[in-house]
């Protein structure tokens, strides 16, 4: 039978706070367990949640970015719960009144771009990390309480590319607008991925699973098409699908069931006492709204405007915010936005992938790079010599003297290349007879001839012109 | 006594010494204390100036106290020691008071008699085989007995002004918000206040002037400025407007507390205050012990969540972690918090949660719009705080559905509701036993609350009464 898959997306992302949502500890990562902690995190008796202002700020931004309505009155609900990773019984999270609702990103897919909608954004805390080991379970609360966002899709998507393009394209927003580091891997974006098949044209849903612990965007669609793939089986076959939890193992590209959910549970939500509403000023929001980084499709337009770039190399230069940040620092030197586009996309991503290095971090500096293609664009050097200066570039070296010190600039002086054609001319009289004669190609031979005698360092195209016009003074 | 003993400064460790000793002595007999402190390092620390320098001071055991034990009277709790200190506990200590001991109440304030402490009741220091009230009964005995002059409750639905009114003294719940929550054990987060016990109105005005205050830990905690309550008091009645809370008084039985109370604010009256009976909707009057409980026992389940086991507390091992919990909350709750706890999970239940918990909720307001509405007119709104003097300890007589239990003995969680100050001064005797008068007053007006209270105190004389505990 052909089905059709509907693919909804819950996204948990951190936001990058100096402290946390509810307390003054410092939100970190990597840090060791159970230092970045105080007696709030640790839901110790008696302690209140203060609400972390820069949070909602963040939110508000994701907000802005992504097409929500906000909600200026900022109330909060408890969801409660007992496990061993939330100190409190009760998690923070707003489930009446989320901060935004209804935005939406548009993702490019082969038939076009789509827009998918987002139904809403809520703020909330994270729970502590847990450890199990074989006869014991550690737990770090240096991520008890650390803000995040959750935000949910509508069922937009069909198919593993758009889920991934979906993801991606949030990703990049809430990373451009400086709202999350959103690192799969460190698990301070983790997505949850809702599927169920249907009969193609039946308007009923089928039963969804639930699929977890994709610590890459890549990943997200190969569990897609796995689970799609998988329920078709399934249902052709006769079975039945059970709404459960699965989690994808990066190894066989698989999901593996994890648990079966039987019924919803009651989380018993009511409103947190203990934070009374916070109306947000108008003028508040607006100033967030006002001050917003650039965002990713905005960056996109103004590049084409801009640099004439074509959409391909955009879509590369943005993809990476670091990389396109350089980019426009690089352009503050240079007019061959074509030229600079492909030096960083290729050969300076290349040096700084095989020495794992970043643009930030590395020594490069922007007017080198703008230097460097200037000198190929002026034909101080050809392309395969500046490729030897990529390392010295590298290393934070002006091109310019990189390129004398390897003696390989070209000499492009007027006073010193007559002075040396001259002396070409005078050693080559042979030549200099058959110009008179008519021979148009004795240029040729005495611009080899110059050639040689500077070691390839003469800049042809002067050379050239200087040998003709002395050439014609002696006719 | 507050301002006397402060200015005794070449006695101050003496005087605390001296209440230190008294608590330890009378221990059998009141069983007000869950833990002694540690005064010898206090007193070594005790700072130059302050309100409170030198005053020797209880804290009821839902005060975190870091490094020193914080039961909350439950079992779960029984070797906790919190890592930090309460907001109040700062600003005691900052103030020169010295806390002497941490006192018993209700298992995690969840009573009215102190019968609930896992300890052991406290014993009312006029009769030791009568309750203290609670939940706040430790520390409502020690200030009782003369042991110290002021001692940290809270007051959760009358759990200080209940206690204050069974042990002859002044019980005082500020508004809410004005005094900050951070680090007191909560029982239900928007019905819990901090409130205090004294001897006299002056010593209400010196406390509350060092505890009040906004506090950035208590998001509910109110910026208004800390006025200097004692400079402020006024006992001057002329003018003043008193309702009478005539749902109350008519359930009355008891002709001793009938006759004091009447008595009082013919006195009153006399003083120049005009005294009217006002009558609430009797309805919405009886409604509000069940809405009371469904609010605070929905709270209280959340709340408590925490308790598990995991991090602190009285652990009892399991195979699994949930197992780890199941088992210490079993073992760790007495059978009256389990039985709150059941029916605030039912309230909260999302089946349940329109008809039980909101519902209570849409009471709950309709009580504080008809206390605003009757505020508009009233500076006070006065009744006496029971009908009958401390129950024996034995006592389970209550007819828990008839006007008299529903309206005259549980009618004050009214503030509780609004967050209105309110307030339960001496008024008279029932035989040996003390009998209180509760006032209500506008938000925010405990200035107004204390001139009342001043009033009452120059015309009963109960000023400094202490119960000689035999």
């Amino acid at each position: 039978m052909e089905y059709e898959a509907t693919i909804g997306i819950e996204i948990h992302c951190q936001l990058k706070t100096a402290t946390k949502m509810f307390s003054g500890a410092p939100c970190t990562y990597g840090r060791k367990a159970n230092t970045a902690v105080n007696e709030i995190d640790l839901g110790m008796p008696g302690t209140l949640p203060c609400l972390n202002m820069e949070g909602v700020r963040k939110a508000i931004m994701a907000c802005t970015g992504l097409h929500l309505t906000i909600d200026p009155l900022v109330k909060f609900d408890r969801k409660n719960y007992y496990y061993s990773d939330l100190p409190k019984g009760f998690q923070i999270t707003q489930q009446f009144h989320p901060i935004g609702k209804n935005g939406f990103v548009v993702i490019d897919t082969p038939e076009g771009k789509k827009k998918i909608r987002i139904n809403r954004i809520h703020m909330e805390e994270d729970t502590a990390k847990q450890f199990h080991l074989k006869t014991r379970t550690l737990l770090d609360f240096n991520r008890s309480g650390v803000p995040l966002i959750e935000i949910v899709s509508e069922p937009d998507m069909h198919n593993g590319a758009e889920a991934q393009a979906y993801v991606e394209a949030l990703r990049q927003t809430l990373y451009y607008l400086g709202v999350s580091d959103c690192r799969m891997e460190e698990g301070s974006m983790r997505c949850d991925v809702n599927i169920s098949l249907a009969p193609k044209g039946s308007d009923v849903l089928g039963t969804k699973n639930e699929i977890k612990n994709m610590n890459s965007i890549a990943n997200i669609g190969k569990a897609v098409d796995y689970e799609i793939n998988r329920q078709k089986e399934v249902l052709d076959a006769g079975g039945e699908i059970y709404q459960e939890t699965r989690r994808f193992d990066e190894k066989s590209g698989t999901t593996i069931a994890m648990r079966r959910k039987e019924g919803t549970v009651d989380y018993k939500y009511f409103p947190e006492p203990n934070i009374f509403p916070v109306r947000l000023s108008p003028e508040w929001i607006k100033e967030i709204q006002d001050h917003m980084p650039e965002l990713p499709e905005v960056r996109r337009e103004r590049y084409a405007a801009e640099y004439g770039l074509s959409a391909h190399d955009i879509s590369i230069l943005i993809a990476n915010k670091e990389i396109s940040d350089f980019y426009e620092k690089v352009m503050t030197f240079s007019k061959n936005a074509k030229g600079v586009c492909n030096w960083l996309l290729g050969d300076v991503s290349g040096w700084l992938n095989h020495h794992e290095q970043n643009i930030e971090t590395c020594a490069l500096k922007p007017e080198n790079l703008a230097k460097l293609v200037q000198m190929v664009d002026d034909g101080k050097i050809n392309g395969k010599q500046a490729k030897a200066l990529v390392e010295d570039l590298m290393e934070g070296k002006d091109p310019a003297q990189a390129a004398k010190e390897k003696g390989m600039e070209q000499v492009s002086d007027e006073g010193a290349l007559r002075e040396m054609v001259l002396s070409v001319l005078a050693a080559n009289p042979q030549a200099v007879e058959d110009y008179r004669a008519g021979k148009d190609r004795a240029v040729g031979f005495l611009v080899g001839q110059m050639m040689k005698a500077s070691r390839g360092k003469a800049n042809p195209s002067i050379v050239n012109a200087l040998i003709v016009e002395e050439l014609k003074k002696l006719q | 006594m507050i301002k006397e003993m402060r200015e005794d400064r070449a006695n101050a460790e003496k005087n605390v010494r001296e209440a230190f000793e008294k608590a330890q002595a009378l221990q059998d007999k009141l069983n007000a204390v869950v833990t002694f402190a540690d005064i010898d390092a206090q007193l070594a620390a005790l700072p130059e100036d302050g309100l409170l320098r030198g005053v020797p001071i209880a804290l009821k055991d839902l005060v975190s106290t870091k490094g020193l034990r914080t039961t909350a009277e439950s079992n779960i709790l029984w070797n906790y020691i919190p890592v930090f200190d309460a907001h109040i506990v700062d600003k005691l200590r900052d103030a020169g008071a010295v806390v002497i001991a941490k006192t018993n109440m209700d298992e995690l304030a969840m009573g009215g008699t102190n019968l609930s402490a896992y300890s052991g009741p406290t014993h009312n220091p006029y009769d030791l085989t009568r309750m203290t009230g609670g939940s706040s009964g430790g520390s409502a005995a020690l200030v009782a007995a003369g042991v110290v002059p002021m001692a940290i409750g809270s007051d959760t639905g009358d759990s200080v002004r209940k206690p204050a009114a069974f042990c002859g003294i002044v019980g005082v719940k500020p508004t809410y918000g004005r005094i900050s929550r951070y680090g007191i054990l909560p029982y239900a987060s928007s019905l819990d206040h901090v409130g205090y016990f004294t001897r006299s109105i002056e010593d209400a005005c010196i406390s509350l002037h060092v505890l009040a205050g906004r506090d950035d830990r208590d998001m509910t905690s109110s910026f208004l400025e800390v006025p200097d309550y004692l400079k402020e008091l006024d006992s001057d009645m002329h003018g003043r407007k008193i309702a009478v809370l005539g749902n109350v008084v008519k359930n009355l039985k008891n002709p001793a507390t009938i006759k004091v109370f009447n008595d009082l604010m013919d006195a009153l009256r006399e003083r120049g205050a005009q005294v009217d009976v006002y009558d609430f909707d009797e309805d919405l009057m009886k409604a509000i012990l069940p809405a009371y409980y469904l609010i605070a026992n929905c709270e209280a389940t959340s709340n408590h969540s925490n308790l598990d086991g995991i991090r602190f507390g009285n652990v009892v091992k399991g195979e699994t972690m949930e197992e780890l919990m199941k088992n210490t909350r079993t073992n760790g709750f007495g059978p009256l918090i389990k039985k709150r706890f059941v029916i605030g999970s039912y309230g909260l239940f999302e089946e349940n949660q329109e008809r039980l918990f909101r519902k209570a909720q849409k009471v709950r307001r309709k009580v504080v719009d008809a206390m605003k509405e009757c505020l508009k007119e009233y500076d006070a709104i006065m009744a006496p705080a029971s009908d009958n003097p401390a129950p024996h300890l034995d006592d389970s007589s209550a007819d828990e559905l008839s006007a008299n239990y529903l309206i005259v003995e549980n009618y004050m969680a009214m503030g509780n509701f609004s967050g209105y100050p309110s307030m339960t001064v001496p008024m008279g005797f029932d035989g040996d036993m003390p009998l209180g008068l509760n006032m209500t007053c506008r938000p925010f007006e405990e200035t107004t609350m204390f001139d009342f209270g001043k009033a009452i105190e120059e015309i009963t004389g109960y000023k400094d009464m202490k119960a000689e505990v035999k």
